[in-house]
């Protein structure tokens, strides 16, 4: 049974990274969503529940521009100037969504997949909070993007490892503090790499909440892509 | 923020003779009236050799990677990394120095000129000679200087993906030469994505006289703004010129590869060694074949909403790499240029240029004009050892590019340029030598476009395509070619009002169009008195014969000819009109004094 299951899955994400990486695909981990349910619009919502949204990726229409990056970044990042908090200049050291660009030309945004059951929380070694229950590294309840509480944080960088290891490895301890960074906030509901990527090629759609993850880094999304696109799989860079 | 805004006010400068770098303050006047890219560069040049006649190759010649005001910030399409130094290729026809050479500066797309602006740099200086084949690595304040011998000779594709798996971090943003740079071709190119070239002029050339294999950089900061909320809103504007527009749509379809068709209909398009200006053939590599055939994506620069790079693989005996290609200048320059109109051959060609580290222009040009010297009798298939080098022929064209490349056999004359080559083969080889100043020409064809021909010999890098057809376009894109930005997306006009504004938003400068083209002119003048030092006259604003005596027999301009006289009043014209002396082109005290250039 345990074999057959694992066979299922296997099947289920062979198919979806094939279909998927032709078309239309998620960010990170949730490529798996669609090629599950068999469903290939980009939106929907489940009756009865309140949605849940979040960034997806259309891997097609991406060029690798980083306009993304810098959006993200003048959000996230504001400015102080003279009294007033201004979106920022859109550096994109900043910035939560991240491309990685591949040679052959092959990019791929990579944005936290709000995965479903959290690893990335599960991973972290802080004493859950009594009254919340919360971790330091936990996720809010309503909107599914994952937060850190600095305070309580220990920047042991374990929820890195868990997100690199196990999913798409979005998630960067600060260098100097060790804390996790790079969390996709959704911009509080305008997330601005979607609003202003110039193709297209990323969409704010509303998705199941208990959709599951197979963790797909961008080196094997990359990968599959180079091998759909370009009949290749040597791929250069980092490994 | 101290200092000039829009600014870190300070470049790296590397020297690799003693493997010390340190940072150098530039004075904000510098920065207000050269700006950055080719007029930054420009003034670094006239700083740093201070007398005519230094040897491109000698360690004296600095190599300069000059981002500008709008690098790092995410204004559309500012990727550009401008690279100057003095150029290996061009010369006078006569001088009293010995060395005696043009400015050169190759303009390149990417990611590498933003990166060098968040590591903290307005520029890069590249000083010296190191003992053994060298790379740098720049993160930020830390800069590093290590053995690269084991990558000596490694083709560009390679080493792209070599060199991060060595640094370990993808974040890096690279450029490198490959083994025509090495090897000291004078015409070889700095490749950056492993498609990205600053092609002309020599600078790979003058990266391998350094002993320098690569350079790395990243960085996480970025330079401030002289007025934060008018950025913010000049950007929002110039976003909405360009974004979703039909303008940019028609570049993410076909790129500039549209032209390859659409110039050789129009008779302006450089083919058999600029024989003619139409190829019958064009069709079968323009850009609705690649689309058809080739293209399976597109590619944007930094925050650019054009994406007119493509990329594709091919099958067949000539397959199996994925490359970009064909633009309209390694199209033209492989296709048209040499008759070859066969796509995977075509392509076959042009990813090799790229691998080897050669610019794609000059390349094309030299093979060409082998072809015809060929065809004519002048040297014989011992002379090309053995290659059967006629027109149309893939086989022998990949054979020409190797040997170029390695400068082995008649590979180390062709190496040399089509002006020395004529000079070599003789037997009046010299009135198809297709070159101003030593530089070849380009993909634009002038037998029926007398302003092209202006920007060819004009342009103080030797025959460029890209210089500016009069007066005020040659000052614009000087201009343009210092902030940052691309040509590309300023074809459409929504943009000018936008880009004027943020540019004055970033510095602090006013800039209006009079304002940008004033800067421009003054950029163009440092260059011309560079070049004037160096003994270049009148007489070197000289086009070969062919473009006076050959004129076309097909296509929409079938008859076209330059005129000898024509074309000599419009350079007189020219010249008083810049405010420079008709008879030696040197210009005249006063334009110098009103454009600050008082220094020279």
């Amino acid at each position: 049974m345990t074999r057959d299951n694992e066979q299922t899955r296997q099947h289920q994400t062979t198919f979806t990274r094939r279909e998927f990486l032709k078309g239309v695909g998620v960010g990170g981990g949730a490529l798996v969503l669609f090629g599950q349910f068999g469903i290939h619009s980009a939106a929907w919502a489940l009756s009865g529940e309140p949605t849940l949204k979040m960034v997806v990726v259309d891997y097609n229409k991406c060029t690798g521009c980083r306009t993304c990056e810098a959006a993200c970044s003048s959000r996230n990042r504001p400015a102080a100037v003279a009294g007033k908090a201004l979106p920022g200049l859109g550096n994109p050291y900043f910035a939560n969504i991240k491309v990685h660009n591949f040679n052959p030309d092959v990019d791929v945004p990579n944005v936290c997949a709000m995965c479903a059951d959290t690893p990335c929380a599960k991973a972290c070694p802080v004493e859950p909070d009594a009254k919340t229950g919360r971790r330091a590294f936990y996720r809010d309840d309503v909107t599914h993007t994952m937060h850190n509480d600095a305070n309580r944080c220990i920047g042991c960088g374990s929820c890195a490892k868990a997100c690199a290891a196990q999913r798409t490895g979005v998630i960067r301890p600060n260098p100097e503090t060790g804390k996790p960074e790079r969390m996709c906030t959704l911009c509080g509901g305008d997330p601005q790499c979607a609003k202003r990527c110039p193709f297209g090629a990323l969409s704010y759609v509303e998705v199941r909440r208990d959709r599951k993850f197979y963790g797909l880094g961008p080196e094997k999304i990359a990968a599959e892509l180079a091998r759909n696109w370009y009949g290749t799989a040597t791929l250069g860079g980092v490994k | 923020m101290s200092g000039k805004p829009g600014y870190h006010g300070r470049i790296l400068e590397i020297d690799l003779t003693s493997g010390k770098s340190r940072t150098v303050a530039v004075p904000p006047e510098d920065l207000d009236k050269f700006v950055g890219g080719q007029g930054l560069g420009m003034k670094l040049l006239w700083d740093r050799l201070k007398k005519p006649g230094v040897d491109a190759l000698s360690p004296e010649n600095p190599l300069m990677f000059i981002p500008g005001p709008f690098s790092g910030l995410p204004v559309p399409s500012s990727s550009r990394t401008c690279v100057v130094t003095k150029s290996p290729i061009t010369a006078p026809l006569k001088s009293d120095h010995r060395h005696a050479s043009t400015v050169t500066y190759s303009n390149m797309g990417g990611f590498f000129g933003p990166e060098i602006r968040f590591a903290g740099y307005d520029g890069l200086v590249v000083t010296g000679k190191a003992r053994e084949l060298s790379y740098i690595v720049i993160d930020n304040d830390k800069v590093t200087i290590r053995d690269a011998r084991k990558f000596k000779g490694m083709r560009t594709d390679a080493f792209d993906k070599a060199f991060l798996e060595e640094l370990g971090d993808r974040n890096y943003k690279t450029v490198y030469i490959g083994p025509a740079g090495e090897n000291l071709v004078p015409y070889s190119s700095i490749i950056h994505t492993a498609g990205r070239a600053a092609g002309r002029g020599g600078s790979g050339c003058v990266m391998g006289s350094k002993n320098l294999k690569a350079i790395a950089v990243k960085g996480s900061g970025q330079p401030g703004v002289a007025d934060h909320e008018r950025f913010l809103a000049a950007l929002e504007k110039a976003r909405r010129a360009l974004y979703g527009t039909t303008y940019a749509k028609s570049w993410a379809e076909q790129g500039t590869a549209r032209a390859i068709v659409g110039n050789s209909n129009a008779g302006t398009e450089s083919v058999r060694n600029y024989r003619e200006g139409t190829f019958t053939e064009a069709d079968k590599i323009g850009g609705d074949a690649a689309r058809r055939d080739v293209w399976v994506r597109d590619f944007a620069c930094y925050c650019c909403p054009l994406a007119c790079k493509k990329s594709g693989v091919t099958k067949g005996k000539y397959g199996g790499v994925v490359h970009d290609g064909p633009e309209y200048e390694t199209g033209v320059m492989l296709g048209s240029n040499l008759m070859i109109s066969d796509m995977p051959g075509l392509l076959r060609a042009i990813y090799n240029i790229d691998d080897l580290g050669l610019d794609q222009i000059s390349t094309g040009n030299v093979i060409g004009f082998l072809m015809e010297a060929y065809e004519k009798g002048m040297i014989d298939r011992k002379f090309l050892d053995g290659i059967d080098l006629t027109w149309g022929s893939v086989d022998a064209t990949l054979a020409m590019i190797e040997k170029i490349a390695a400068k082995e056999g008649v590979g180390a004359l062709a190496a040399q340029g089509v002006a020395n080559l004529s000079r070599h083969i003789g037997q009046g080889s010299e009135k198809f030598a297709i070159h101003v100043k030593g530089l070849e020409l380009a993909a634009h064809n002038i037998q029926g476009n007398q302003p092209r021909a202006l920007s060819y010999v004009t342009a103080s890098r030797g025959a460029c395509h890209m210089s500016g057809d009069d007066i005020a376009m040659q000052n614009r894109r000087a201009m343009l070619d210092s902030t940052g930005m691309c040509f590309f997306p300023t074809f459409e006009p929504a943009l000018e009002e936008p880009m004027l504004e943020l540019l004055s938003a970033i510095t602090g400068h006013e800039y209006d169009k009079a304002e940008f083209e004033k800067a421009g002119e003054r950029i163009f003048n440092l260059e011309k008195m560079f070049n004037y030092r160096e003994g270049f006259r009148r007489g070197d604003d000289k086009l070969p014969d062919r473009f006076f005596e050959d004129a076309f027999t097909i296509g929409a301009k079938k008859g076209a000819v330059l005129d000898r006289k024509k074309f000599q009043d419009m350079l007189t014209t020219y010249y008083q009109d810049r405010g420079w002396d008709p008879t030696t082109t040197k210009p005249g005290e006063a334009k110098l004094k009103e454009l600050g250039l008082e220094f020279v």
